[in-house]
């Protein structure tokens, strides 16, 4: 590995470390003023990074972080104000609780959108409103705790700078010690949370952004992470909020309004989405920006600057600064995803797959079946699944087919639990899941293949085929073992390190089924899987759902006869969302009443 | 309870959720046929407000001064539309971004043009008794204008050739631009009308609701809050969720305090939310 190679993987940690050292030796030369300038930065670059944080990495643009900001401000002033008095220090009592009170703002509002599972509008539009709603309670709130009086839009003063010692003699920072406290909170908000999006827990809310339902179905509970995730945001918001009043000694409800509420976009976008560190980049290089073009000038147009610099960046800069550095150094760097145009066909080796799937039963029991009991579901006047009653075992491989609209898909879209039906039961094994979410049926069991191939784009094939391997396993060691194996019996060992994003149609293909292997299913269901693939892969597909029925239960929905008739196995027609008819593909084939349905004739239209 | 009293505050909680409506039918257009939340909405009916009270100053008749706002309003929106939106197609959270900041510029143009405070134009001093109480009859006039407004929006949408373009636009986009139509310039029309609409809004409300540069953050808050909860069937939705959620909120702000007719607002939104997660119309088999 070249120089060049370990410095950009160490990238992440290494220069905000750098960064830090730099800062910390600047603050004791610092002109006192640009200290106390930069000491905000700092902060907003916190607060910038909460936002990338649910934004950046959790895909949910939120409006709602200056209010969590906000609320950790006053309560950490009210705190402030009313322990400096008797214990000296300061940020021992502010930081911790506005870091608390925020995040538990964030995470009864990410409850509440994402265990509902709002659209991301609603979710937005929502959290935006809650902060707008904030700034106009807080006009007239006025009340006191304490010593700390809370006044309405007179805002809260006398609150206390940043006392490091202890006891009654203990004095406020200067503004340069300021500047370096801050930045050193800065930098365990900045690395506590790399090492949280470096861990498992940071892979799955990466997962969520790049497909929230794969990630649900490998059988991961998207929505507490998601609220975790949000949490985990907001106190990152409430410290900075914290950090914000002990720095002003004033707060007033402007923290809450819309010309705060626009920086941390702002902010996030100079300096790069999804980086961690673009937020303190960005806050640096606006900060900065304004503070040498001169506050008098543009002191009366500076809400307007921003907005249309929002604008422009919106339009013109989607990668923001560390962004597009990355994009010239990745260039300079070896390509990872070469492989990916040496890879040749796809063959399955039969054997490993036995081995693997015999390991599987061992590891989580004997395959169970899926039986639906008169299901029924109707979207308006079309009932797309009429009682269909049906119970799929292993030993060889179950086809449903039909003709379009016969409500194939609606019949596998309830028993994953896409849909919920408004009668009949779902049961993998002798458990009914009607009602449950889709990542419990996975949890027991259920292995689902969608028709286009869901992979994780931005991440290697190996990490890919980890992720579906922890889910289940829940343990680093074996779901790498899981995952090598795997990739050896898809024959892919040479491309474990490239972007599943470029990977060919087939290819990802197959590493979507590879994931659904990982699971160890117990149930397997194939939406159309033979779609878009070629002659060759059709027959190695063919085999593996042969091979797989040996050992598990298979459902696969097909429109492809001459694919149906390899799998040698049990057929079911639907027609209309009912069972028509059922048997081997041959006695289909010689029964007029389906070539009626299938061709359109007669009565059976 | 007196029936005077009963009827007064029905009729006037009425009256709320109608300009409620108002305030939120030309929103709702532009996220029903464009799937784009209007941040700026708020300052479009800003633009209208001072549009009608500059030109009323100015001595023209306050009923004329409308369809001038109108007319801004509807032109600040395609140029905005095709400098701005059309460039961000399929990228929701950057078009709201976007708007947000011309949100934002607007306000602060507006605060650098006209002050923070300017005076308004008198309501016109009508009213009627109903028992022991008299009502203004102008904010009773809104529940005629609310209809009227959606009524227009109706038959443009069903009607015109324009309307039809429109939602084949948003129904089956790839279909509508096979069949020749241009989505660029239904888009445009879409958004000038939303704009339009939202100016219409500030204007005709101005008797009620004085211009000022912020105003626009004070109403958008329960426009787009109505809007997400009515979901995409958007003017049927619209006009539901405005009944119930401006009326229920005046209804009980009438019996308790203001701050309680909003915290109404507020947790009745989040309920319907929770049960209807992608609005209350999500499910609805009509499209309009």
């Amino acid at each position: 590995m070249t120089l060049s190679q370990r410095l950009y993987r160490a990238s992440a940690w290494l220069f905000p470390a750098i960064a830090v050292a730099l800062a910390l030796c600047l603050s004791f030369v610092m002109d006192p003023y640009l200290a106390f300038l930069g000491a905000s930065w700092v902060i907003f670059g916190i607060l910038g990074l909460s936002l990338d944080i649910v934004w950046g990495r959790g895909g949910f643009l939120s409006l709602g972080q200056t209010a969590f900001f906000g609320l950790g401000g006053y309560l950490g002033a009210i705190a402030a104000v009313n322990l400096a008095p008797v214990i000296g220090n300061t940020l021992l009592p502010t930081l911790p609780l506005a870091a608390l009170f925020g995040g538990l703002c964030a995470g009864v509002l990410g409850a509440l959108i994402f265990l509902a599972r709002m659209g991301p509008l609603q979710a937005t539009i929502l959290s935006y409103t809650f902060t707008l709603l904030l700034w106009s309670l807080t006009q007239s709130l006025k009340f006191a705790v304490g010593k700390a009086v809370v006044g309405g839009d007179n805002g809260m003063s006398g609150i206390p700078g940043i006392v490091i010692g202890f006891g009654p003699h203990a004095r406020a920072l200067p503004p340069n010690g300021v500047f370096a406290v801050c930045v050193i909170v800065a930098a365990l908000a900045y690395f506590a949370t790399l090492a949280l999006m470096r861990s498992t827990f940071g892979r799955v809310v990466d997962c969520i952004r790049l497909d929230i339902q794969k990630t649900e179905l490998l059988g991961y509970d998207v929505r507490r992470v998601q609220v975790v995730n949000m949490a985990w945001a907001g106190a990152v918001a409430g410290l900075a909020g914290g950090l914000f009043a002990l720095w002003s000694n004033y707060l007033n409800p402007s923290m809450f309004s819309v010309q705060e509420a626009l920086l941390p976009p702002i902010h996030v976008l100079v300096g790069g989405l999804g980086t961690l560190a673009g937020p303190f980049v960005g806050a640096l290089t606006i900060g900065g920006l304004s503070f040498w073009l001169g506050g008098g000038v543009a002191g009366g147009q500076t809400t307007l600057i921003l907005g249309i610099v929002l604008v422009l960046l919106v339009l013109f800069l989607r990668n923001g600064i560390l962004g597009a550095f990355d994009q010239l150094w990745r260039r300079f760097l070896p390509d990872p995803n070469a492989a990916a145009r040496d890879a040749g066909e796809v063959r399955i080796n039969v054997g490993d797959l036995d081995r693997i799937m015999r390991e599987a039963e061992i590891q989580v029991g004997p395959a169970k079946t899926l039986s639906t009991d008169r299901v029924f579901k109707q979207f308006g006047g079309v009932i797309p699944v009429n009682n269909v009653s049906r119970s799929f075992a292993p030993g060889r491989p179950m086809a449903l087919i039909g003709p379009n609209g016969a409500g194939k898909s609606s019949y596998l879209k309830t028993c994953v639990g896409v849909y919920q039906p408004e009668g009949g039961r779902v049961m993998i094994g002798d458990t009914d899941v009607t009602h449950a979410p889709i990542f419990r049926r996975v949890r027991l069991g259920m292995g689902v293949k969608n028709q286009k191939p869901q992979v994780f784009g931005a991440l290697s094939v190996y990490d890919n085929l980890w992720t579906a391997a922890f889910a289940r396993t829940r343990n680093k060691a074996k779901a790498a073992d899981v995952a090598g194996r795997v990739l050896a019996m898809l024959g892919m060992t040479a491309q474990a390190a490239v972007e599943a994003q470029a990977l060919s149609h087939g290819q990802q293909q197959w590493l979507d089924i590879g994931m659904v292997l990982c699971l160890a299913p117990r149930v397997v269901l194939l939406d159309e899987p033979a779609a878009g693939m070629t002659n060759e892969e059709t027959r190695e597909l063919s085999l593996l759902v042969r091979t797989l029925a040996r050992h598990t239960t298979v459902v696969v929905v097909e429109h492809d006869m001459d694919f149906v008739r390899t799998l040698e196995g049990h057929v079911t027609v639907l027609h209309q969302g009912e069972v028509f008819t059922e048997g081997d593909i041959d006695s289909l084939r010689a029964d007029e009443r389906v070539l009626d349905i299938y061709l359109g004739r007669r009565q059976h239209v | 309870m007196a029936p005077d009293f009963l009827a007064t505050v029905l009729l006037s909680s009425l009256s709320s959720a109608a300009i409620l409506l108002i305030a939120t039918i030309g929103l709702a257009v532009v996220f029903g046929l464009m799937g784009v939340i209007n941040l700026a909405h708020g300052e479009f009916l800003m633009i209208g407000a001072y549009t009608a009270l500059t030109v009323t100053q100015a001595g023209v008749p306050y009923v004329l001064s409308i369809p001038v706002a109108v007319a801004v309003t509807m032109a600040i929106g395609a140029l905005v539309e095709v400098l701005v939106i059309s460039r961000l197609y399929g990228r929701i959270f950057d078009t709201m971004l976007a708007t947000w900041g011309i949100s934002i510029a607007f306000y602060q143009l507006a605060v650098l043009t006209f002050g923070t405070v300017s005076p308004g134009i008198g309501m016109p001093q009508i009213s009627v008794q109903i028992g022991a109480y008299s009502l203004a009859v102008y904010p009773l006039l809104m529940n005629g204008v609310a209809l009227a407004m959606l009524g227009f929006v109706y038959l443009l949408m069903t009607r015109s050739v324009y309307g039809m373009k429109a939602r084949a636009s948003i129904q089956v986009p790839e279909m509508a631009r096979a069949i020749g139509i241009s989505s660029a310039r239904v888009n445009t029309m879409t958004f000038a009308l939303g704009c339009g609409l939202a100016g219409f809004a500030g204007a005709v409300l101005l008797p009620i609701v004085p211009a000022t540069p912020s105003m626009g953050f004070a109403f958008v808050i329960k426009a787009f809050l109505t809007v997400v909860v009515a979901g995409p069937v958007t003017l049927t939705g619209s006009a539901l969720a405005a009944l119930g959620l401006g009326g229920g909120a005046s209804v009980t702000a009438s019996f308790l305090t203001s701050v309680a007719g909003d915290a109404f607002f507020f947790v009745a939104t989040a309920l319907l939310l929770w049960r209807y997660p992608l609005g209350i119309s999500a499910r609805w088999r009509r499209k309009l």
